[in-house]
Formats: structure tokens, sequence, C-alpha cells
């Protein structure tokens, strides 16, 4: 039961961020590989709004949200936009120099002392008993914020113009501008939306278990959880990250602890040799590349 | 009223193409306009650099101008334009093939002042109402040509610009599209300029033609004297002369000067 | 008409075919060889690094800028060659003419199931695959580490110690790498190569076995690059999982990118940026008095400088350092002229 509950947290953190790597290829067919970099800047976003609203820990939330959505819009405005139609090399490329350069300038800008902003925000991360095992205040908030995330984006994407827009700009850009569709605006989005998803896991896990320098590498392991799933589709998103979370922890606690960083790296080359484009991926994504 | 005209238009293809030259011509509001010719004319070019849509096949208009309503246009960011008025249909990849034909429709932005619902586009377009979940991809021809322009109403555009209209279109499916478009221009008030290679279909749908070869107009009239025109008649509706049978090295031979602009 | 003309099949194939080349070329030569004797400690440390860290900058150009397979598992296979030589020299005490074909024999092998991939993806997706086989080989390597009890890492003897003992070692390795890519590239397999980085289906269609020159792209690469992680281990004198992080893959692919793809020059020239990067930060924070205040995040400092000035590299210069010098080369070889006329 225990070993359930791990899953269903851990899977809630790659989901969180995988969101992220859906969005922005789905929509701009860019693999933005600074996505750890953003989740870190998310949570200390929040350390810093922590710090700054004090007695309101709300407004804090709140405020570190909206920073990271404005950092992810910035990020595109900033950099990403010279990059659209670039070759494909380039612009991952560049997200990766992207993300050496915010995880340095994190590094002089907050220095290099673990934080716990769940403390500075006057909350603590109570254990919530589950059947007969706990679970953290924090990996609740995660499984809740991941349903939310995930409901609240099927039902824009599907329901609302703009992410028709979205899924259409997504499809055939061209044909999106010739429609009247602003394409910076909905890439725009799309990394804000990225940058606010995956901020909001780092968030939560800073809550959890505190905010350190090794938080990037989740977010790298999460890529494989996208990429198993298929990178365009957000319903694989979700079965990618459960299917690698279970994976990594049945194996820690049967085999041996050290494999949890390459476990989603074996199942990535087993998923890449045996159906590259994922479990929902649609095939051309394939050959588009 | 003149609604666009092109005058002396140049378009250049990558510094050093050259796919249009001196192109002038004129459309005027409420009206149907085709330009005719055959592959490599320049026809889709002239629309693009209408539309916008140039830059990125690295083409840029290099002389000449494209004046809409007094404004010019040309060689502006595609986005200006399409805020103006001018909606363009293009030859391939007209739809979104993943979205269903009412996503499709709802996916197009309308123009600021612009309000179309889509129960318009489905009045026009009857077809399309069975199949309005159904994906767009798997639409047959004349569906997905009804859809693409559908859409691009949508964006309440005053001109239309529509590239090949008929490609791929069985006879009697261009004869309702053909009703069809004659009906939105009539109550949308909305003007067509249409590029053709099939002949028949331009000349029977438009008010005005112009025939354009090797990135020129050559030709230009109502569709009465393009039809009786004897060079229309030999090269582009398949009715000779009559004097004689011919065979292609005849024609090749013959090296007959073309009487434009008689 | 510059008055120059090949009058031999032997011409067309020499590389350095005219007596002012050949002139130039020896003296490069000479100056080569003379500056250890010139230089001070320093400036010959650097100079080593970057004779090293060419060889696997050749080994990645080849692959990446010629062949157009991209791979992020460059550091995987450099500490491929390390850990080969380590454990030899651990377990069997292996002198260096063992352990450097050993080296050579397991970057081949792994360079043919890194290559494996390449097969059946493209692109985005062969970046990936190289990428996770890379965190499996170092975590292959962190295994050994941990079993057999050096959580440090592996301590190596060097058969040399003097620098310009390693000056004259590496500078060999290094001239014998790009005279043999050089070769490579004047060849058949070479022509393969920039077949397939064109158009796959056309080269295919002109009866190139695609798959054969994939894969040959990916063992000479991988060889180059295990031999250099075998020289590297020597070099350093020490082994461990940690040094062969994905940022050192990036520092090589930054080599490629920011020195000019599809050249040779591009690639020694990244080398020279790369890894005078540092000390040239090092300087420029000296010169602006913050020398104290961030030493302790020194590495926090190369870090974003290095990701801001690739990111500029990408955005302005994407043809990198060789684009800039061919650029300063047409102004000075043109004028008056601007641009070289379309005919031929």
């Amino acid at each position: 039961m225990q070993l359930a509950v791990n899953i269903a947290v851990l899977a809630s953190i790659y989901a969180l961020i995988c969101c992220g790597y859906v969005l922005i290829y789905r929509v701009s067919r860019v693999l933005s590989l600074a996505h750890g970099e953003l989740m870190m800047l998310g949570a200390y976003g929040l350390y810093a709004t922590a710090s700054l609203f004090g007695g309101h820990p709300l407004i804090a939330v709140v405020a570190a949200c909206v920073l990271a959505a404005t950092v992810g819009i910035a990020v595109y405005l900033a950099l990403m936009w010279r990059m659209t139609g670039e070759s494909v090399l380039a612009a991952v490329l560049a997200t990766i120099a992207l993300g050496i350069l915010l995880r340095g300038a994190m590094i002089l800008v907050f220095g290099t002392q673990t934080q716990y902003p769940l403390r500075d925000l006057g909350w603590t991360n109570a254990s919530v008993p589950v059947g007969d095992a706990r679970i953290s205040a924090a990996g609740l908030a995660l499984i809740l914020a991941t349903a939310a995330v995930y409901g609240g984006l099927f039902a824009f994407l599907h329901g609302t113009r703009w992410g028709i827009r979205m899924r259409a700009a997504g499809q055939h850009p061209l044909l999106a501008a010739q429609r009247g569709v602003g394409l910076h605006g909905v890439y725009a989005l799309a990394w804000g939306l990225a940058a606010l998803t995956g901020g909001m896991a780092g968030m939560l896990i800073a809550c959890d278990a505190g905010l350190e320098g090794t938080l990037v590498i989740i977010g790298l392991k999460a890529f494989p959880a996208a990429l198993v799933g298929g990178l365009d589709s957000l319903a694989g998103a979700l079965v990618g990250s459960l299917v690698v979370a279970a994976a990594e922890v049945l194996l820690i606690h049967y085999v041996d602890p050290l494999l949890s960083d390459v476990v989603p790296f074996v199942l990535l080359l087993a998923m890449l040799a045996v159906r590259p484009w994922g479990l929902f991926g649609t095939r051309e994504e394939l050959d588009r590349v | 009223m003149t609604l666009l005209k092109v005058d002396k238009l140049e378009v250049v293809y990558h510094r050093v193409i050259t796919a249009v030259q001196g192109v002038t011509l004129e459309v005027a509001k409420g009206s149907i306009v085709a330009l005719l010719g055959t592959n490599g004319a320049g026809k889709t070019t002239t629309l693009r650099a209408i539309s916008g849509f140039i830059g990125m096949d690295d083409a840029r208009v290099t002389q000449g101008s494209i004046t809409y309503r007094g404004e010019r246009i040309e060689n502006r960011p595609p986005h200006r334009i399409t805020s103006l008025g001018i909606a363009i249909v293009p030859e391939r990849s007209k739809v979104f093939e993943n979205l269903t034909v009412d996503e499709n429709l709802e996916a197009a932005v309308p123009r600021r002042g612009a309000r179309f619902a889509k129960d318009v586009v489905y009045e026009h377009f009857p077809a399309l109402v069975r199949q309005r979940r159904r994906e767009a991809g798997y639409l047959s021809g004349g569906e997905r040509q009804m859809l693409a322009i559908g859409a691009a109403l949508m964006c309440g555009p005053e001109l239309l610009l529509v590239d090949e209209l008929s490609l791929g279109l069985a006879p009697l499916v261009m004869e309702e599209l053909g009703r069809a478009l004659r009906t939105i221009r009539d109550r949308l008030d909305t003007t067509l300029l249409l590029v053709e290679q099939n002949a028949q279909v331009a000349l029977g749908l438009a008010d005005y033609g112009y025939v354009m070869e090797n990135g020129r107009i050559v030709l230009d009239g109502t569709p009465e004297r393009l039809r009786a025109h004897e060079d229309i008649r030999e090269f582009y509706l398949g009715a000779g002369s009559g004097e004689r049978r011919r065979n292609y090295r005849d024609v090749k031979q013959y090296r007959r000067s073309r009487r434009w602009y008689g | 008409m510059s008055g120059y003309f090949r009058v031999r099949y032997a011409d067309d194939f020499a590389l350095l075919n005219t007596r002012t080349r050949k002139a130039w070329f020896g003296l490069l030569a000479a100056g080569l060889c003379v500056y250890p004797f010139v230089s001070g400690p320093l400036w010959l440390d650097l100079a080593n690094q970057v004779l090293l860290g060419s060889i696997g900058a050749v080994g990645l150009m080849l692959l990446t800028g010629y062949a157009g397979q991209i791979s992020l598992g460059h550091a995987g296979l450099l500490a491929a060659g390390a850990f080969t030589t380590g454990i030899l020299f651990k377990e069997f005490a292996a002198p260096m003419w063992l352990t450097l074909p050993a080296s050579a024999a397991v970057g081949a092998s792994l360079g043919l199931l890194f290559g494996l991939p390449s097969l059946r993806l493209r692109g985005l997706y062969l970046a990936v695959s190289t990428l996770a086989l890379h965190f499996i080989v170092i975590f292959l390597g962190g295994e050994y580490e941990t079993r057999r009890g050096f959580s440090t890492g592996i301590v190596i003897d060097a058969p040399l110690s003097s620098p310009r003992g390693w000056y004259f070692t590496l500078f060999f390795a290094a001239a014998v790498t790009v005279l043999l890519a050089l070769n490579l590239l004047r060849s058949r397999t070479g022509r393969a190569w920039r077949a397939i980085h064109g158009r796959e289906a056309v080269a295919e269609a002109l009866g190139i076995s695609v798959p054969r020159a994939k894969l040959s792209a990916f063992v000479v690469s991988s060889t180059l690059t295990a031999v250099a992680g075998c020289l590297f281990a020597y070099y350093r004198g020490f082994v461990s999982a940690e040094a062969f992080s994905l940022y050192l893959t990036i520092q090589y692919v930054a080599m490629i990118i920011i020195g000019g793809m599809g050249s040779l020059l591009g690639a020694v020239l990244g080398t020279v940026f790369v890894v005078l990067f540092p000390y040239v930060i090092d300087a420029a924070m000296a010169l602006l008095g913050l020398s104290e205040r961030l030493s302790s995040v020194v590495f926090a400092v190369n870090y974003s400088a290095f990701g801001l000035v690739m990111i500029l590299f990408l955005v302005f210069e994407p043809q990198g350092l060789v684009g800039l010098w061919r650029r300063v080369q047409n102004w000075f070889l043109l004028w008056p002229f601007k641009q070289r006329p379309l005919a031929k």
C-alpha cells in the first residue's frame, strides 16, 4: 500500500513536469530540455515570495505561480522566438544552454544552501494516514494539483476557442497564421503554462523535501515519462508518468536503490526500440523530425 | 469601387528568380475575379504576395505596388494584412486534419469588428453539417474545400483569395461549390479572387478574368470576350480553329505569335 | 582566375597543394614544436588540454557535423574509455600499450551500440536515445566504483609526468586524429557521410548503404572519443563517474557549434574557445574586482557565462567561429568587391 502511495506521488511529480514538455512540443515542435531548471526556478520563486509575504502564505503561493508563468513567457519572448524556424538541434541546444544559464544564475542569486520554503510559509507538512500507509500533505497536494492541472488543460484545449487554436497552431503553423492566429502569442502562452505547471511541481517538491540543487535531476528523469507516453499527448504523459514511476519505485524497493536514476532511461530506450512515438503519440511525429 | 489594385508587381525569389514580372490587375468590390494560367505562371506567387505570406519562401516584392482600399500592403507583415480583411485559402494543407469540422471553424480568428457564427457557414455549405464532429482528415476533397473556404470566411474577410479552387474536385461538386460561392458573394458581400487552372470553371464563375503566363498578364476581359478569343480557345479550352488536324509537333513548330492584348 | 591549375590526379588528393600552403604549414608545425619550450607552465597546461579536447571534438564533429547524426552521449563514451583504462589498470595492472587499444575496442563496440538507434530514429529521437545510453554507461561506471569500493574514484599511475612530455604525446595523438579525419573525409566513407547528412533518401538511391554509413560514423567517432577518454584518464591520473556529467557532453557539443559545424578547423577552434573560456572568465572577474566576492561560486559564474555565450552563438552566429573566420577571410580576399559572382 505504501508502495502504491509512493508511486502515486512520484507519478504526479513526473506528470506535472511532463505537462511542460508535452505542451511546448505539441504547440511549437521544440523540445525544451530546460524544464528541470524552470521547475527549480518555480521553487525558488516560492522561496522568494514566502520570505516577502511572510504572514500571508496564500498570497505568496499565488504570487509564486504568477511569477513562474511570467518567467515562462519571458523566456519565450527573450530567446525562443528567435529560434523558431531554426533546425531542431539548434533549438534544443538553445534550451540546454538556457538551462545552464538559469542554473548558474540561480546559484548566484540564491546561494547553494538547502532551503525550506514550507517553513517560511508557516505551514507544516503533516503526515496523513491512508489505509495502512502514510502520505505527506505535500504529496497529497501534488496528486490533487496534477488532477486539477490535467483536468483544466483538457478542458482548455478541447473546449475553449484558444485551446483549439493552440492545437491548430501545433498541427499547421502556417495555416493557423493564415486563419488569423497569432503564433507568437500561442507559443508564449504554451511556454507560460509549461513554466507554471513545472514551477508548481517544483514548489510542491520543495515543500515536501526541501529545496536544493539536485532538484534539476528530477526534471530530467521526467523526460522519459513524456516520451514513453508520446511527446504530443497529454493523456500519454499521464500514463507514461505512471509507468515510469511504478517501475522506478518497484525496482528501488525490490532490487537496488541506486537504480532510481537510471530506470527511466532504460525504459526510454526500450520504448524507442519498440515504439518510438510513444504509447499515445501520433506516428507522423517520427518522420517529421 | 476598386477594392484591390495590383500595379506592375514584381516578385523575386531568393533574390535572383523573378517569378512575377509586371502584373497589373484590379478587383472591384463585390465581384468574382479569376486569375487563369497554367502551372508555373506565377499565379500562386501573386496570391501569396497579396496575402503577405511570401517571406518564408524567401520571396519579396521588389517593384510595383499592391493597394487595398487605398492602403499600400506589399511586403507588410501577414497578420497586418489579415486584420485588414484579406483571407487566403491555400492550395495544399488547407484544413487541420486532426481537428473536427466544428473545431476547424472555431480555430479561425475573426478580425476585429466582424462577427461570424458557424451557422452561417453551415447554411452555405449544408454538406458539412453531417460531418460536424468528424475529423477533417476524413473528409472528401469537395467537403475539404468547402471546409477550407468556410473556415476562411469565419475570419470575416472582405476579400477572399482562393488558390486552385477546383483542383481535384469532380465536376458536379465544383458546380455546387460555384453556386455556393456566388451566394456568398451576394449575401455576405465578400469579394473573391480565384486562381484557377481550369479555364472552363473559371470563366463560368467569374465576372472578370486575367490570364497569366510566365509571370505576366497576357490577356484580360469579361468571360464572353475571353471565350471568344482565338488563342484562349486554342490553348486553354481545347477548341482549335478547325482548319486542320493538329498534332503537338505542329503546334510547337508553328511558333505562332500569340496575339495578346489584341 | 587565380593562375593555379591542377594538372595531375595527385594534386586533387594532396592535402597541401600549393607552395605557399606548404610554407605556411611548415611555419605552423615549427611554431607548434617550439611552443612548449617558450611558454609558461599555465599556457603549456592549457595547450595540453586543448590538444586532448580536440581529439574528442574531432570525433564529435565527424559524427554530428559531417554525418549529421545528433549525439548527446559523448561524455558516456569518454567515460567508457576512461573506465576501461581504470578498470584494466586496477584489476590487471595493465600498461598503457594494452589499455589504449582496449579502450579503442570498447569505444568501437559502444559506438555500434550507440549507433543502432540511428538506423530507426532521426534528429530529436536519436539525440534522446544517445542521452539515455549515456546515463546507462555512467550508471555502470558508478556501480563499478561503489562495488569495488573506489567511492571517490580510481587513481591511475601515468606513464608520463612532465608537461612537455605530455605536450608532444598529445600533439602526436591530435595530429594523427586530424590526419585520420582528413583522410576519411576525402574518401568514400566521408562522402557517404556527407550524403546521408544531406538527404538520406537520395543517398540510398545513389547506392550508398545508409546503415553502413551511419554505423561507421558512430564507430569511428566513438573509437576516437574512447581513446581520448583513455588519454584523459592518464592525464588526470584519476577516474570518477562524476566527472562525466551531461555538462561535459554539452561542452563538447558547444565546441563543435561554437567552432562551426562541418569543419575540422571548427572543431579545433571550438576546443580552444571552450578550454580557454573559464580562464577568460576568471580574468574578467579579476578585472571587474569581483574575484573575492564570487570566489565561492566561481563555477556558477562559469555556468551562467557559458550558457549565455552558447545562446549568443546559436542566435547570432550559427556558423560559429569558422563562419566568422570565413567572413573575415572573404572580406580581405574579395576587396574591393563584396560578394562572389554568381557564375563560377
